[in-house]
């Protein structure tokens, strides 16, 4: 596939789309999790207003060059998987800048902007963003242990890394997605999920009653705005990828919005449901059952 | 009787006795008495094995005639060897003797347990 | 001196005798009869003038001889006393052995009656003639070819020892010389015994004649044969009949005791290869038995002792028993035999006198003690000298005798006796390697001076000097020996630097010595290809670019340029080698240049011990596994080819030489040295041995496994295990990485995990697995050498490498930082730098490959890879900083420069990927053909994936630049803020150190994965130590000082030996 300039207007379109399509999930669970506990919620452009005030403040002061960096960095990931990511499947428009890498790419894209994050907030140098990064790295690298293997069950399946061929092995009818045709490596993989989403039982990171200054909240103005911007991208562009991977992908814009609504909220029912774990607690628990099943997901393969 | 035979086992015996002395005696001048008769019991031996039944000593003069010497003396070379050995022990047992005063001089003892200084 | 005449050797004993008589009538001197005496009375010099006159005139008869064996064609000559012809006299032999031998302790007799001066001076005539006499037996024992005339030189020498221990004034010295008579006098009795029967039952006192009479065919004869050979054989003190032996080595003087060790072994191990004609092949294996026994039991011994007497004392008695072996072997050894013994008795003769002689200038036989002797850098040298040499350490003379011997042993299947002869060589290595290291690094005492006068040192000087000359005839006469001048050129140059070392500052000396290494490279390493030029580049290039650091230090920096010119041509003589000969060479000289960079560190001596001993271990390994090589090929040759030719053993040799390799590349099990040894070394030496020397082992493994391809040992396939070896390494490896405080023992523990990678890529044999494996090693390189640049220079400034104790280090070494920053970077394999290409490959040969539980492990240590990284860059720079660095500099130029080349290297490669890795598979095609990587121009397409290093930079400078800019425009009018304005509301905290969160960072992963980081391989090797100790402690309570126990242990080994042999 050769690069053609007009390759960047589709892909920043796609952005725009994505953008804003993260951003009312976030108001539309924030609202759900309201009607729940018996409040009104916030206004579903709620977060748009936010992120328009995040940007109109101005700042009088920095920490360092780090502090710049580390949005920097964390948004560059967050779209950085998004524009290594084909979207919509058979549509030229929306492959993005697939041709530059595959999956793999995508693996260790996610790092990026979580290192970039860790050093801003470093730079920041209140030692409770430390301790949340400490927390955090400790847990992210944990969920990614069945990950790896989920992922890994998946491409033996396909035998390629390419999201494009995987997708295309998962047409003709939802019994092909690989949420039926590899259950465990799926259930492994949703497993995972949890872990990466920062949400309950796996939020100890942010622990935003116990210390009130982590990472996020070491930023402000058009610091926090860039990483607002991200929070919205960056969850729907990892969304994608799940579908992409286990859920047949998507053909058309509708499909794909439907498709990461119904992932976002798995994370999100059990957030509700479940308690807080603590750090090496969460540790310990990806590495029992989401474990176990990622390597009966291979073994499977293998043996199958 | 066969004199050499009976040198040799007396030999025997006598290195047997000298090493019980060596092993056993805790008096260093002890010791060195064993080692005494350690040698004798060597030099009785070496005369035994070159004695010959019925012959005389190997020196020429005017008892035995250079012409029948091959056939009436025993042996000449263990003799010249244990003459050789008695000096060489009579040598060593000096020195040992020097060694024991010398130890003497130092520690006033002469249990051969006191000097263990060295070891391991 | 063609047409010289010869003096008749029967001069060599009548100036010895007649000498020691003169000296008689020369005033005596004080003779300390009684412990009060005082030292008051000293001897005038010319008594012992005379005597050295002597000894001159001795040495040169049998050099003359020698000399006219050698170079005139002279014929062996019988000298006959008393006017008769044997056997009715006595007849000595002057042949070329003899010369040979009474030559070496003419020599060694001249040289410590000149190092003895003031001793003599003090002990008074009689000493001296009492020494002439020693010389003058050791001479007759070695020339007589009379039995009987051999028991009387014998008994004059251990006589006249006696002799001169009795002279000394220290009770300890007398009751070891009172033991030492007692043994010896049972000894030579037995030995008297044994003669007498010779005569009775052979008719000749003859050795040749004994010879022809075939004793062991007769029932009595053998019982002569066996009081002679079990008599001779105690006189070479055999393990553990020699209590009395070692107790006397601790208490002579040293110069004397440099002529027991040297003169009298050699002269006694003579007699019995002489007198061993007399007897059969049963007694020659015997003998060898016993020399093992000796070998193994006395180096045991040896580990365990504390005074450098005693402990030299246990190596001379252990060196005996492996010429012994040697000497019993010598059937099985045929040709090489000669040049065996040979080249294992000069190192020991040499090496043994040398460090005797360093005792008694030392002054003290205490090893903790001896750092005083750095006030002498050039006594360090010679001792240094002196432990490889004894040891067989190339370029000395026992390393060509070791490597013949475990040739031509494996060459005739005797490879147990291989392994016996190696293990107790490493046992040796254990104690001689922690002396020198307490000399290089233990504390002086600063009071005490080191008294060197001219005849003390010189013996020293020309033993180490001819250390190195036997060296180079032994390495000529070797097989192989004509393809080692490649050597010559570069150690001329280590040479050269070690005699300019200590007058040029450091400055020009790293010019030089970077000099020399381009050239080096040019000249040498410009014709090499594939492989070996893609290690050049990091060996030679790798070495350059490191060395500029070495800028930054100021002084001279004695003692260093030698050792990394040395070890750089170790490495680059690895690349050059063309047969395992020059192989094997490079491989030891690497060890050894790298070993003393190494101990230069201030905590290293643990490190650096450790370090050598599995280092040599390796090396032993390597050896065992050329030797079983040259067995199993079939072809007799030394070329490397040989290992594509192996029919036998094919599984046993792969896995010695896998495992000798991978000592290097210190995968788990193999590593708990590597720590300590990069974590202590110096800041520009960490980078060297971290990035540049662990690659050695991984090009050992491309050599074993281009050659022998995929072996099976017991069914299991050998590169499976290996799959798994490192996939596991490399996990383990970088959890351990995460939970250190100390910087550079991260780093270190990084590189265990890294070449753990590298491992496991190789073990595919495959295209894309050798693909990856070499992308992992180019990246390894780049990047460790750049983190450890980096950290050494944090650590130069901060005089800590414990990173909680930094923090908040960015404001004030940014370019450190971002050195830091880009090395994580890579190291982590994010893209877009050139640590991703390492990541994407190893996956699409796991996939490939289908070793995905391997590949799985793999990953995760990726991942852990990530934590270690973090914790490092955040816990020195990020974070509060600590007052005490408030106005600390940044690293010095010398070496930030490195660094930036370092980084400027990733940038390329990172961009343009194909431009690596595209000649590289080229060249791989021609091994491993299938599965290659198709290139796209900047993108690599595989079977599975694709990967465009150039697309995913550019678009990820895009996205960063632009959002970059945005940012910056938003928030242009931002200043600056102080330390604690925000959060402490501009009132500094009163312990602001307790604000940077650093200490145990992963406290929580700690708490739950810490299981599996338990240091349970470094308690295995600790446990191997222990128990190796403890044998040696309860053994050598043997020796319990008692003489009636040692005469015990002499009549109980003649029991033993009798059953053993004639019961």
């Amino acid at each position: 596939m050769t690069f053609e300039p007009i390759q960047i207007a589709w892909t920043l379109l796609g952005l725009f789309i994505v953008f804003n399509v993260g951003l009312l999930l976030t108001s539309t669970v924030r609202k759900i999790g309201a009607r729940v506990g018996k409040r009104r919620g916030i206004r579903f452009f709620q977060p748009h207003i936010d992120l328009i005030k995040n940007y109109s403040f101005r700042t009088n002061f920095s920490h360092g060059i780090m502090f710049y960096l580390a949005p920097v960095f964390r948004l560059t990931g967050g779209i950085g998987i998004f524009v290594f990511m084909p979207i919509i499947y058979g549509s030229a428009h929306f492959s993005n800048f697939s041709f530059a890498g595959d999956a793999i790419l995508i693996m260790y894209f996610i790092f990026f902007g979580t290192l970039g994050m860790a050093l801003g907030a470093g730079e920041g140098a209140m030692p409770f963003s430390a301790i949340g990064i400490s927390r955090g790295l400790s847990q992210v690298t944990a969920a990614e242990i069945p990950l790896v293997l989920a992922f890994l069950a998946v491409f033996i399946q396909n035998n390629s890394f390419s999201i494009t061929e995987i997708v295309a092995a998962q047409q003709g009818g939802f019994l092909n997605w690989t949420m039926f045709t590899n259950p465990i490596a799926t259930i492994t993989a949703m497993l995972a999920f949890l872990g990466a989403m920062m949400r309950s039982p796996f939020d100890i990171v942010l622990a935003p009653q116990e210390i009130p200054v982590g990472p996020p909240t070491e930023f402000h103005s058009s610091f926090l705005g860039v990483l607002s911007t991200n929070r919205a991208i960056f969850p729907i562009a990892k969304t994608i990828l799940y579908i992409n991977l286990f859920f047949g992908g998507a053909t058309n814009w509708p499909v794909l919005i439907l498709k990461a609504f119904l992932l976002y909220m798995w994370s999100v029912v059990v957030g509700t449901v479940f308690p807080r774990f603590r750090t090496e607690q969460s540790i310990r628990w990806f590495m029992k059952y989401p474990l176990i099943l990622g390597i009966l997901s291979i073994l499977v393969l293998q043996l199958g | 009787m066969d004199f050499g035979l009976v040198a040799v086992v007396v030999g025997f015996l006598l290195i047997l006795i000298g090493i019980w002395g060596i092993l056993t005696q805790k008096n260093i001048v002890k010791i060195v008495i064993g080692f005494s008769i350690f040698d004798t019991g060597l030099h009785a031996i070496m005369v035994g094995i070159g004695y010959l039944k019925g012959r005389t000593a190997p020196i020429l003069d005017s008892a035995v005639s250079p012409a029948d010497a091959l056939t009436s003396i025993v042996d000449p070379v263990p003799q010249a060897l244990v003459l050789t050995a008695i000096v060489i022990g009579l040598g060593v047992t000096a020195l040992m003797l020097a060694y024991v005063v010398r130890l003497y001089d130092y520690r006033k003892s002469l249990d051969i347990s006191s000097y263990e200084d060295l070891k391991w | 001196m063609v047409d010289s005449i010869l003096l008749n050797p029967i001069y060599i004993i009548g100036i010895g005798l007649g000498t020691s008589f003169i000296l008689g009538f020369f005033k005596s001197g004080r003779f300390q009869a009684h412990p009060s005496a005082m030292h008051s009375e000293r001897i005038k010099t010319a008594p012992w003038v005379l005597m050295i006159g002597a000894l001159t005139v001795m040495t040169f008869i049998s050099a003359e001889w020698l000399w006219s064996f050698l170079f005139n064609g002279q014929l062996p000559q019988q000298i006959y006393t008393a006017g008769f012809e044997p056997p009715f006299s006595i007849n000595l032999l002057m042949g070329r052995n003899e010369a040979f031998f009474t030559l070496m302790v003419n020599l060694v007799g001249l040289l410590s009656g000149l190092y003895l001066l003031d001793k003599f001076k003090e002990m008074g005539t009689h000493a001296l003639s009492v020494y002439l006499v020693l010389i003058m037996g050791l001479n007759g024992i070695i020339m007589t070819r009379d039995i009987f005339n051999l028991f009387v030189f014998l008994e004059i020498a251990s006589i006249a020892t006696a002799g001169l221990i009795v002279m000394t004034s220290d009770v300890k010295a007398l009751s070891a010389g009172f033991k030492y008579m007692i043994a010896t006098g049972l000894i030579s009795g037995f030995l008297l015994i044994g003669i007498i029967f010779a005569y009775y039952f052979g008719g000749s006192l003859n050795i040749d004649s004994l010879a022809e009479a075939n004793l062991t065919t007769v029932q009595g004869g053998v019982f002569a044969v066996f009081l002679i050979v079990v008599s001779l054989l105690l006189e070479l003190k055999p393990f553990p009949a020699n209590g009395w032996g070692i107790d006397a080595y601790e208490a002579s003087p040293v110069g004397i005791n440099a002529v027991i060790s040297s003169a009298s072994a050699g002269a006694t191990y003579y007699v019995l290869s002489k007198v061993l004609i007399i007897t059969d092949a049963k007694w020659y294996a015997v003998t060898a038995v016993v020399g093992i026994i000796t070998f193994l039991g006395s180096n045991l011994m040896g580990i365990k002792q504390t005074n450098a007497k005693r402990m030299l004392g246990y190596s001379s008695v252990g060196q005996v028993g492996l010429l012994l072996v040697i000497l019993g072997l010598s059937e099985q050894l045929g040709n090489s035999f000669k040049f065996i013994i040979f080249g294992i008795m000069m190192s020991h003769y040499l090496a043994k006198a040398g460090l005797f002689w360093l005792v008694g200038i030392v002054k003290t036989g205490i090893l903790k003690d001896w750092g005083i002797l750095r006030k002498k850098p050039v006594l360090v040298f010679f001792m240094g000298t002196f432990i490889f040499a004894l040891l067989g350490l190339p370029p000395f003379p026992s390393f060509f005798a070791k490597w013949t011997l475990v040739l031509t042993l494996s060459a005739a299947g005797l490879n147990l006796w291989v392994g016996l002869i190696l293990f107790g060589s490493l046992i040796e290595a254990v104690y001689l390697f922690r002396w020198f290291g307490y000399v290089l690094k233990l504390d002086a005492d600063k009071e005490r001076s080191l008294s060197t006068p001219f005849y003390r040192t010189f013996p020293v000087w020309l033993f180490g000097l001819l250390s190195y000359y036997i060296g180079y005839v032994a390495s000529v006469m070797v097989p192989g020996g004509e393809t080692l001048g490649m050597f010559y050129l570069p150690l001329a140059f280590v040479g050269f630097l070690f005699i300019i070392d200590r007058y040029l500052p450091v400055w020009v000396k790293n010019t030089l010595s970077m000099a020399a290494m381009a050239l080096y490279g040019w000249y040498y390493m410009a014709g090499l290809s594939e492989f070996r030029m893609l290690f050049a580049i990091i060996f030679i290039g790798g070495g350059i670019v490191t060395m500029i650091a070495g800028y930054a230090k100021s002084g001279k920096r004695v003692g260093f340029y030698p050792f990394v010119v040395m070890m750089y041509i170790g490495l680059g003589g690895l690349l050059l080698s063309e047969n395992i000969l020059q192989f094997f060479i490079s491989w030891e000289l690497m060890t050894l240049g790298s070993y003393v960079l190494i101990i230069r560190g201030k905590k290293s001596m643990p490190h650096a011990l450790s370090y050598m001993m599995f280092s040599l271990g390796g090396a032993f390994l390597i050896l065992a596994g050329f030797g079983l090589a040259f067995a199993g090929s079939g072809v007799s040759s030394i070329s490397l080819d040989i290992l594509k030719n192996v029919t036998r053993y094919s599984g046993l040799i792969y896995t010695f030489l896998a495992i000798g390799f991978m000592t290097k590349t210190a995968v788990i099990g193999l590593h708990i040295w590597l720590p300590g040894a990069h974590a202590e070394a110096e800041s520009d030496v960490s980078p060297m041995v971290s990035a540049i020397l662990l690659k050695a082992g991984m090009f050992g493994l491309v050599v074993l496994m281009l050659a022998m391809g995929s072996q099976s040992l017991g069914g299991v396939s050998l590169p499976y295990l290996l799959g798994w070896l490192g996939a596991i390494t490399a996990l383990l490896g970088n959890l351990m990485a995460a939970f250190q405080e100390d910087a550079k023992r991260l780093l270190a523990y990084s590189s265990v995990g890294q070449l753990g990678y590298v491992v496991f890529a190789m073990a595919f044999m495959s295209h894309l697995g050798w693909l990856t494996a070499l992308a992992f090693a180019l990246n390894h390189f780049v990047f460790k050498a750049l983190l450890f640049l980096a950290i050494g220079g944090v650590v130069m400034r901060t005089k800590t490498k414990t990173m909680y104790e930094m923090g908040g280090l960015i404001k004030r070494m940014p370019l450190s930082f971002i050195s830091v920053l880009i090395g994580i970077i890579a190291l982590s394999g994010l893209p877009p730098l050139t640590g991703f290409a390492g990541k994407w490959l190893s996956y699409n040969a796991v996939i490939e490959k289908g070793w995905y539980f391997q590949g799985f492990l793999v990953s995760i240590a990726g991942l852990v890879a990530f934590l270690y990284c973090f914790r490092l860059i955040h816990v020195i720079f990020l974070g509060q900083p600590k007052d005490k660095f408030k106005n600390i500099k940044e690293a010095p130029i010398a070496m930030l420069i490195p660094q930036y080349i370092l980084i400027g290297v990733i940038m390329l490669f990172s961009l343009m990927p194909n431009m690596v890795l595209k000649p590289i598979g080229e060249f791989l095609v021609q091994y491993f053909p299938d599965g290659a990587l198709q290139w796209d121009g900047g993108t690599a397409v595989s079977s599975l994936g694709r990967w465009s290093g150039v697309a995913i930079m550019n678009i990820t400078i895009g996205i960063f630049g632009t959002i970059l800019i945005w940012l910056l425009f938003m928030s242009r009018k931002a200043v600056k803020v102080k330390q604690f304005n925000i959060f402490y509301s501009g009132e500094a905290p009163s312990r602001p150190e307790l604000t940077h969160y650093g200490y145990n960072f992963f406290a929580p992963y700690k708490k739950a994965v810490g299981f599996l980081v338990q240091p349970l391989v470094t308690r295995f090797w600790d446990g191997i130590a222990d128990i190796l100790h403890s044998i040696s402690d309860f053994v050598r309570r043997l020796y319990n000082g008692n003489g009636q126990m040692y005469a015990f242990q002499v009549i109980l080994f003649v029991v033993v030996f009798s059953i053993f042999t004639i019961g």
